[in-house]
């Protein structure tokens, strides 16, 4: 698995097997959701599942890395965000991610604690908000 | 099934558990398995997948579509990535569809094997069962000893 640093240079993967498999009827499901496509022969959704898994792969370990770049052990969406803007091959998902606030600039340190760049409501543990720690 | 006309997310969606399990092995082997993703962040990869899977199978389509073929190969996938700046994806979608076309022929051959004995599935059964009871009848021969 010590295949280098460089995650997408030497293979699609970058040497990451992934074991769980997407069910192909659904994607074939999805593929066919638009009027345009036709029949689908048996190995097609295979090879897009295969490719979908690639991507994956690609996707989240770019996220991954904004998160650690700023520090964060938690992935935020705006992660996600950063990666897509970071990388030409996922400018058709630029629409999806606009609607996502913007991550703070990478390499701040300090500001400690995690995810308060999301929007307001959706934090469930809200630690801070009880403020249980008096030293804050 | 017929409100998919405006994409309701829950059918053209993928399962979450699934998702759930391959970004965990993903961010383990990539050295890292102390970090998770937020639920928000892994509905926004869902979505990402989604649309990721809308874009491949159009261009597919539009490529099957000018080789006036119906229905969308694998070779039109491939076709697909390589113009929407994935090429480095190809070889290993090669390989996947190699091995799954090997084991369909392998089934189609236990089938054709099947229909080329000529009798029917019942005679066969029966054939079968034959088998069975003198499996049967020669091993309560040696038990009985």
């Amino acid at each position: 698995m010590d295949t280098g640093g460089d995650e997408t240079h030497e293979s699609a993967s970058g040497g990451i097997e992934v074991k769980t498999k997407f069910p192909v009827a659904r994607i074939k499901r999805i593929m066919q959701a638009d009027e345009d496509v036709g029949k689908v022969a048996q190995v097609t959704p295979v090879a897009v599942a295969k490719a979908l898994e690639l991507f994956m792969v690609s996707l989240i370990t770019r996220s991954a890395g904004e998160a650690r770049t700023r520090n964060s052990k938690r992935v935020l969406p705006g992660h996600l965000k950063a990666a897509v803007m970071g990388d030409e091959q996922f400018d058709f998902l630029n629409e999806i991610v606009s609607k996502v606030q913007d991550a703070p600039v990478a390499g701040q340190k300090g500001l400690g604690l995690e995810g308060e760049e999301e929007p307001e409501g959706k934090k469930k543990r809200g630690r801070r908000k009880k403020a249980e720690s008096p030293e804050f | 099934m017929s409100d998919r006309e405006f994409g309701g997310a829950d059918d053209l969606s993928l399962p979450k558990a699934t998702v759930q399990k391959i970004i965990q092995e993903i961010l383990a082997a990539d050295g890292d398995a102390s970090v998770a993703f937020s639920k928000e962040s892994r509905d926004l990869l869902i979505e990402c997948c989604v649309e990721f899977v809308t874009l491949i199978s159009s261009e597919a389509n539009e490529i099957a579509e000018k080789e006036a073929k119906k229905t969308i190969a694998c070779e039109h996938v491939t076709a697909a990535l390589q113009t929407l700046g994935y090429p480095d994806y190809v070889p290993e979608i090669d390989k996947v569809a190699r091995e799954h076309k090997q084991q369909q022929a392998s089934r189609e051959k236990k089938q054709t094997k099947m229909e080329k004995s000529g009798l029917t599935e019942e005679q066969l059964i029966a054939q079968q069962q034959e088998l069975f009871n003198q499996a049967n009848d020669k091993f309560a021969h040696v038990a009985a000893d």
